[in-house]
This record gives structure tokens, C-alpha cells and sequence, in this order.
């Protein structure tokens, strides 16, 4: 008898226990960010190396002046999209040396060689992973325009162009949860960047590779 | 929140526009300077013999001008001398008909610029007007500089009573009034005109 009260107190004790179990758990519900479209900020900063005619022909010198914010809207399905803003500087010094103008005069002067943009484009995202992997490596597709500034400096004496261009990019990256299920996480991305622009030394517009580094933060 | 987060990229771009640099700050004087210089095409150097001075530096300021001999003039005018000599030309007085003169001159200029602002069309009138961005901006810049001439008295045209420039050198950028810097500078600017030379 003893031994039967023993067994029904374990029982009762166990029971319950197990019964709770198998009660419907709040946290094993997909996440928000699984069920609904969320928002996300990322700032960025980026080392850019010069290619093609633009690294050719003005400046070679890999630029560690870039920065960049994108505010990105994330679907329920693989895709985002968003629009980044940026700033980005390119700079070269090159020794003094003398140049033949088409006029016949020669200029003999330290030249320093500067391209600044202020890309703003729009940009559409496809995430190879859930919105909670910890790892969520994505392709990048972008277009949108920049405000260029060609600044040619012989010693003090500046030849500028400011301009509006067309610009785009494609590229890849992954972004890092810090936390499942958290708000922050860092993103690397590597993209190639074109500019259309025809001035001077620059004649087959400004093209680049950028690699960045980020945070970025996510809401719903 | 999304509106929230639209001002908050606006601001950014503001802010980022704002952290324009001057990318020659950093050059030193001599590294700033300028050497233009240009010289007619039709000039047939190897028949000039001789040549003169002015024994005085011309001084520009704006519209108004003067003459001066400063000791920096005169060191500026001896190294022109001294440039020339080395060349091979044979320095003589004005009054022995050199085959050409050479002048030189302290120009300064100022200008009133106006500029018009490059975001202000991009960003309209509402953030214009929003953020205070002024559409132009105006500003006040003066520069000095050097100018080096050489004139044809050769082949002057006595009926136009008029003399043709044949060579002109300007020196731009900093440290322009450095004594230290002016025979380095003068040899600059003869240095780059290699079709100066008669040897």
C-alpha cells in the first residue's frame, strides 16, 4: 500500500510535468521576422580599388574613404529591397612632373587627382537563407544615380566638374546575425560599381570594386 | 518608423555631404607651385643672339599698376639673367638693340565668384528650403603670381608700334613672396622650355 502511494505521488508529480510538455510552446512559433516583412538598417564602410580605364588612365591608389547607410525592406519570400546612399573618395598624388596641353603650353605641377561620389541607388536583394540562419549570405543588384565631383588639382590651381551620373552595381554578401532571432548583425558584401562619366582623364566613366564591412539593425 | 528611418537617411546623406576635404592641404610650397608656360609656334629661337631687361618689376594689383624694385625683384631679375646666360644668349644694355627683352611682373588678381550649389537642384525646394540650403553661394578669392615675358625686338612691327610676346612663363601656388625660393622657381620655368636654348 506504501508502495502504491509512493507511485501515485511520482505519478502525479511526472504527469503534470509531462502534460506540459506537450502544451504548445510560445517561443517555438516562427519568429516575426519569419512571418512578417521587417525593415533594416545598414551603415557600411568600404574599401574601393580603382579598375579598368578609370584605374588606367587617372587614378590606381585603392581608396579607404567610403561610407554608406541602406535602409531595405525585407519580404517573407528570399527578396529585399532598399535604397543606400553613399560617399566615396578617391585620391592620387603624383610627382611632379610636366604636361603638354593641346594649346602647346607646358604645365609643370604636382598633380593630385580626386574623384568624390555620392552614389544614391536603389537595390533589390536575394537571400540564399532563412531570415534566422546565423549565416545569410545574398546577391546584390543595384541602380540608381551619383553626384560626381572631378577635381584635377596642378599644385593649387583645380580643373572641377561636377555632374550627375547614371550608376549600378552587382554584387554578393552575407549578413551575420549576432543573436537568432536578435536585431543586430554585421554584413560583408563585395561589389563592382559603375559610373557612367566622360571627362578628361576620365573617358570610359569610374568603375570600382568595393569590399565593405557593417551593422546592421533590423525591426518590424 | 519608415518615415522615421527616410529623415534619418536624408540627414545621413546632409551630413556625409558636409565632410568635403581640401585635398592639397597637405603640399608644401614648393610642391603647390605652378609652372605655365607657352610660346609661339612660328618663333625661330636659334636667331636671337641677344637679350635685355627691364631694371624694374612690373606690379599688377587688379586694374591698377606700378613698377618696383624690391630686393626680392631683384634677385628675380638677376636669376632671369643668370637662366638666360646659361641658355646662350649674350646679356646687353637696351640701348645696344638686344634681340630681345624680357619683363617680368607681380600679378595680383581678385575675384568675386559665384558658385551655384550642386545638391540644391538634386534635393528641390522643399529640402532646400527645409535645411537652408542656399541654390548659389558667393566667395571672395585673391591670388598672386609671377609672370616672366620675353618680346621680339628683332622683328618688331614699327608701323603697329607693336611687340610680340614670344615666350610667357607664369608661377603659381604658394611661398611665391620666399626669397629662398625664387631662384629654384625661375629655373623652373626656363628649365621646361627646352627650345629656349641655343646650344
Amino acid at each position: 500500500m506504501k508502495k502504491i502511494i509512493i507511485a501515485a505521488l511520482l505519478l502525479a508529480g511526472i504527469l503534470p510535468a509531462y502534460a506540459q510538455e506537450q502544451a504548445p510552446k510560445l517561443y517555438t512559433l516562427p519568429s516575426p521576422y519569419d512571418r512578417y516583412t521587417h525593415y533594416q538598417v545598414t551603415a557600411r564602410y568600404t574599401g574601393a580599388i580603382p579598375v579598368g580605364s578609370f584605374s588606367s588612365n587617372y587614378i590606381d591608389k585603392s581608396s579607404f574613404e567610403n561610407y554608406s547607410i541602406a535602409l531595405e525592406w525585407v519580404f517573407q519570400n528570399s527578396f529585399s529591397v532598399g535604397g543606400e546612399v553613399g560617399y566615396s573618395f578617391f585620391k592620387k598624388r603624383i610627382p611632379r612632373a610636366t604636361y603638354q596641353q593641346s594649346d602647346g603650353s607646358e604645365i609643370s605641377a604636382v598633380q593630385t587627382r580626386t574623384l568624390m561620389q555620392y552614389p544614391i541607388q536603389a537595390f533589390a536583394n536575394y537571400s540564399f537563407a532563412p531570415k534566422n540562419a546565423r549565416v545569410q549570405p545574398y546577391v546584390q543588384l543595384s541602380a540608381g544615380a551619383s553626384i560626381l565631383d572631378y577635381t584635377l588639382y596642378y599644385g593649387i590651381l583645380a580643373d572641377q566638374q561636377q555632374k550627375i551620373r547614371p550608376t549600378y552595381g552587382i554584387g554578393v554578401g552575407s549578413k551575420f546575425l549576432f543573436k537568432k532571432d536578435g536585431n543586430f548583425g554585421a554584413d560583408i558584401r563585395v561589389k563592382y560599381q559603375g559610373t557612367s562619366y566622360d571627362y578628361d582623364y576620365v573617358d570610359k566613366g569610374v568603375s570600382s570594386v568595393n569590399a565593405s564591412v557593417g551593422l546592421f539593425y533590423r525591426w518590424w | 518608423m519608415l518615415r522615421k528611418a527616410s529623415y534619418l537617411i536624408i540627414s545621413a546623406t546632409l551630413w556625409l555631404t558636409s565632410c568635403s576635404n581640401d585635398p592639397v592641404n597637405d603640399l608644401s610650397d614648393l610642391d603647390s607651385q605652378v609652372f605655365i608656360t607657352n610660346h609661339d609656334k612660328s618663333a625661330n629661337f636659334k636667331s636671337f643672339k641677344t637679350f635685355s631687361i627691364s631694371d624694374s618689376v612690373t606690379v599688377v594689383q587688379d586694374s591698377r599698376s606700378g613698377t618696383a624694385l624690391t630686393s626680392i625683384d631683384r634677385d628675380l631679375l638677376t636669376r632671369i639673367i643668370t637662366n638666360m646666360q646659361n641658355l646662350g644668349y649674350t646679356y646687353v644694355a637696351v640701348d645696344k638693340k638686344p634681340d630681345v627683352g624680357l619683363t617680368a611682373a607681380r600679378i595680383t588678381n581678385t575675384y568675386l565668384n559665384v558658385a551655384s550649389n550642386p545638391y540644391s537642384s538634386y534635393w528641390g525646394g522643399y529640402y532646400g528650403g527645409f535645411y537652408g540650403y542656399p541654390g548659389y553661394y558667393t566667395y571672395e578669392t585673391s591670388e598672386s603670381y609671377w609672370a616672366i615675358s620675353m618680346l621680339d625686338l628683332k622683328n618688331a612691327d614699327s608701323t603697329a608700334e607693336r611687340l610680340n610676346v614670344i615666350w610667357d612663363a607664369q608661377i603659381r601656388g604658394a611661398g611665391l613672396g620666399n626669397q629662398d625660393y625664387i631662384d629654384q622657381m625661375v629655373d623652373s620655368a626656363f628649365g621646361q622650355s627646352t627650345y629656349l636654348s641655343l646650344k
